[in-house]
């Protein structure tokens, strides 16, 4: 695909996107001018473009619905929630057809040509709109009497075969930025000019002349192969505003006449002009002027001022005078409109994703880099090289965070989709549902962005199936008919939280555990939380809807759900409450390529805690060494010895250090041996062979080049909570262990 | 060298006819919306010719063409809009707000650069 093709699809998909939800927001809003316009001008920048990249099938299925659309915006056809729909199955359809462009075919496959029809038969059933392709042809719109005036009207020919144009400059030439010489120059450039006469007879005096007025006008024979079409486009841009007349070779005496009565000049000097230019001999001037004269009775033939009472030329006049009025009036009204939405604009670059990926990549190895040499100048002990590299290291840190942000991209985009979703589906089910969106500016990584489309999508789709109940059963239960799904976003320590919220019948505790205990997820007297019994609905293979419908799946779903979010480096989780609703919340870092990292030392390994989840560090008294957990202040703290978990060999050292970390509301401590500092981190993936791990997240390399392994903070409180609950369920109930928020 | 500044919401087109007018060898500068242009138009940017689409989000190209026509260094300036609307009206009411001529949408080369050639002074 050219650069030109890829641009193009993907402003058309931005477009379209931006169609859809201004008809969504129609819908609620019916009347809405701005929106209308909207809509116009996405369908309107398709059609442009389509025609640019020469993509047929696109434009004239595009035409077709800027057309309705037009026809909508003129206030012709009503909309309506039949037509809404229909037009939202034209952005899908358009949508397809852009896919196929993209494919690199060269036409829609006969099921979606046949889609596009059915769609277009049905636009143009209802609406009455126009069918015509579109109109490429620029000298469409010549205004009838344009022709009318080269058309032959009798008498006999003339002899010169040039053609005659005669050309009366309107006063607003100069300031709509012409310049009079520009014609003559382009009409060197189609034909020769045999001879010129230039008309200044309006030019005031001197003292009366405005400056920026045209008073000239031209009499012009030209030879030239061009056609009458050719050398009519040259006038294009001037013919509402000057008088213009063209007159082909040979054309008849009279026509000359009507032209000369035309045009506003003494009669008996545009004779003289014109035979100057040669476009009439004397003899011909002679007999055309005794026989305009005789009709006239006089009184035209000697006041030349007033030469529109010869009857033929008031016609041509007045068809002419037309256009004035209706300029001034177009311009009148276009000036009582007041600019409404002046809306700033984003100011967009569009780079491709691989050039950023590169610079986030050197990034990184700027920051690696960057830790080796300050390692190397506290080592040194020159005081002003530690200076000069912490200022280095300040700016490293400022260009990483400033890359970074760089490929951040709102949420909001994202939740917009849902809006068509939720209204389609809704309707499907019999269900009323509003949407609620708060947060949409949250900034996350795109990559992230883009993987999470399709858990938020299971999320969704499962929240209205399942979750949200029919508007009788609703109010049965003393709840509004109309169901609430939230999606929400925001910052929460150090994480992006993402949540789907819904009121409706909330998770089912016993059919859940029933489940689960069917499957042999966990054992019948097991002692579980709610929390935990929730979270069971993630593990796979686990299913509890009655029925399976096409909306949410067939019971895949949620384990993928956790898959693809872990992957991520997130986690989500689940809180329900009887008759109230679920929460769903997506748990994601804030990035995923640099962090900020706590280096801490264990044995002889090196390992790096993301500081983000850090809390404090505090010494490990000698009372704590022995058991696994400590009090901090008043609190049950559980402990982790990561000499343990790695199976590490090797003397105690004789003082140990506790990193509390804490995630998603609950707190652990990390033994370790010592706590090397803040450490600036590129997170390099492990290979898939270490991908079953528990408690390693990825790896990094330090600034001496040794490699350090990064902690999992997720993974090694979820394990020190499980640790509780299984092996001590008694005591982790009996102290408030955590403090779960 | 003559520059010629390119203002359309569409960036297909304006990668399309900015190829096409520096082949040609004119300078080419670009604005996606009315505004920024009007911001450079203030600056002082110097450009033989402007080409500005007429359906653009925010200030719309109308309006534009009269903004700029209001700025002294600008008022004789040769201005093409670009319109697909065969419509007599369209094109009248630009030409009323000070617009030189149009280009219909889409254009040739030929026919882009005949045009310009037209009007460029």
């Amino acid at each position: 695909m050219d650069e030109i093709t890829s641009v193009f699809v993907t402003e058309s998909r931005e477009q379209l996107a931006a169609l859809e939800s201004a008809l969504l927001q129609l819908e609620h809003n019916p009347g809405d001018d701005d929106t209308l316009n909207a809509i116009f001008r996405s369908a309107h920048t398709i059609k442009g473009g389509a025609g640019v990249i020469e993509c047929t099938y696109i434009v004239s299925f595009t035409h077709v619905v800027e057309n309705v659309l037009d026809t909508l915006r003129n206030r012709e056809i009503t909309l309506d929630a039949d037509l809404i729909a229909l037009l939202l199955a034209c952005g899908d359809h358009m949508g397809q057809l852009l896919g196929v462009l993209e494919a690199g075919a060269s036409a829609p496959d006969e099921e979606l040509s046949a889609e596009g029809e059915a769609l277009l038969q049905r636009l143009q059933a209802g609406k009455g709109a126009s069918t015509q392709a579109p109109n490429t042809n620029p000298t469409a719109g010549t205004p009838a009497a344009f022709d009318a005036l080269i058309e032959s009207s009798g008498g006999g020919a003339v002899e010169t075969d040039c053609w005659h144009i005669s050309l009366r400059f309107g006063p607003d030439v100069l300031r709509n930025g012409l310049d009079p010489l520009n014609f003559l120059r382009y009409l060197g450039e189609i034909g020769h000019i045999e001879r010129l006469e230039t008309v200044a007879d309006a030019m005031p005096a001197a003292a009366e002349m405005d400056a920026e007025r045209c008073y000239l006008g031209f009499e012009i024979s030209f030879s030239s192969t061009a056609d009458k079409a050719a050398i009519e486009r040259v006038f294009d841009f001037v013919r509402d505003e000057c008088t213009l007349h063209i007159l082909p070779p040979h054309s008849r005496l009279n026509d000359y006449f009507t032209l000369i009565n035309a045009l506003p000049e003494d009669l008996m000097r545009l004779g003289e002009i014109l035979v100057r230019v040669g476009a009439l001999t004397q003899h011909e001037l002679d007999e055309g002027l005794s026989a305009q004269l005789a009709p006239l009775a006089g009184a035209a033939a000697t006041d030349a001022a007033a030469p529109t009472q010869a009857p033929q030329i008031g016609e041509i006049l007045v068809e002419h005078k037309v256009v004035q009025p209706e300029l001034v009036a177009a311009a009148v009204a276009r000036q009582k409109q007041v600019s409404e939405n002046k809306a700033a604009e984003a100011r967009l670059i569009r780079i491709p994703a691989d050039k950023l990926d590169r610079l986030i990549d050197l990034v990184g190895e700027l920051v690696i880099a960057g830790a080796s040499v300050n390692l190397l100048a506290s080592k040194s002990g020159s005081e002003a090289l530690t200076e000069a590299t912490s200022l280095t290291g300040r700016l490293v840190e400022s260009i990483r965070d400033a890359a970074l942000q760089l490929r951040m991209v709102q949420i909001g985009d994202t939740f917009n989709r849902f809006h068509r979703v939720v209204r389609d589906t809704s309707r499907d089910m019999g269900k009323e549902i509003e949407l609620v969106i708060s947060g949409g500016e949250t900034e996350l990584d795109k990559s992230m962005v883009e993987k999470l489309g399709d858990p938020l999508m299971h999320l969704v789709r499962n929240a209205m199936d399942h979750g949200l109940e029919l508007p009788a059963v609703r109010e049965a239960s003393g709840k509004s008919a109309r169901g609430r799904l939230e999606l929400n976003a925001f910052h929460d320590s150090g994480s992006i939280v993402i949540e789907v919220v819904e009121d409706g019948a909330g998770l089912n505790r016993e059919r859940i555990l029933a489940k689960a205990i069917e499957r042999g997820l966990v054992q019948a007297g097991q002692a579980l939380t709610d929390a935990e019994i929730y979270n069971l609905i993630f593990e796979p293979g686990f299913s509890t809807a009655a029925q399976v419908t096409n909306i949410s799946g067939r019971g895949v779903g949620m384990d993928v759900v956790r898959r693809n979010i872990q992957g991520l480096r997130g986690s989500i989780d689940v809180s329900s409450e009887p008759g109230k609703g679920s929460r769903f919340a997506i748990r994601l870092p804030l990035t995923l390529a640099i962090i900020d990292g706590f280096l801490v030392g264990v044995g002889e390994a090196a390992y790096v805690i993301p500081l983000d989840s850090v809390v404090e560090c505090i010494e490990l008294s000698a009372e704590g060494s022995e058991r696994d957990y400590v009090n901090l202040r008043g609190e049950v703290l559980p402990l982790l010895r990561l000499r343990q978990l790695f199976g590490m060999e090797g003397e105690l050292p004789s003082r140990q250090n506790v990193v509390v970390v804490h995630y998603a509301g609950s707190k652990s401590g990390i033994v370790v041996d010592q706590l090397l500092g803040e450490f600036q981190t590129v997170i390099k993936p492990l290979g898939s062979i270490f991908r079953h791990i528990k408690g390693i997240g990825g790896s990094t390399i330090l600034g001496s080049g040794e490699v350090a392994l990064i902690l999992d903070v997720q993974a090694l409180v979820q394990r020190c909570a499980s640790k509780e609950a299984q092996h001590v369920p008694g005591a982790a109930r009996a102290l408030p262990t955590t403090s779960r928020s | 060298m003559k520059t010629i500044f390119l203002v359309d919401d569409s960036a297909t087109i304006l990668l399309s006819i900015s190829g096409i007018l520096s082949k040609a060898g004119y300078g080419v500068e670009k604005a996606p919306s009315a505004l920024d242009a009007l911001k450079k138009f203030q600056a002082g940017v110097k450009v033989d010719l402007l080409i500005t689409d007429l359906n653009m989000p925010g200030m719309n190209g109308i309006e534009f063409i009269r903004e700029v026509r209001k700025l002294p260094n600008y008022r004789f300036m040769p201005i093409l809009f670009l319109t697909t609307e065969s419509q007599q009206s369209k094109k009248l009411e630009a030409k009323a707000a000070g617009a030189t001529g149009w280009i219909v949408k889409p254009a040739s080369a030929d026919e882009l650069l005949n045009t310009i050639k037209l009007v460029m002074r």
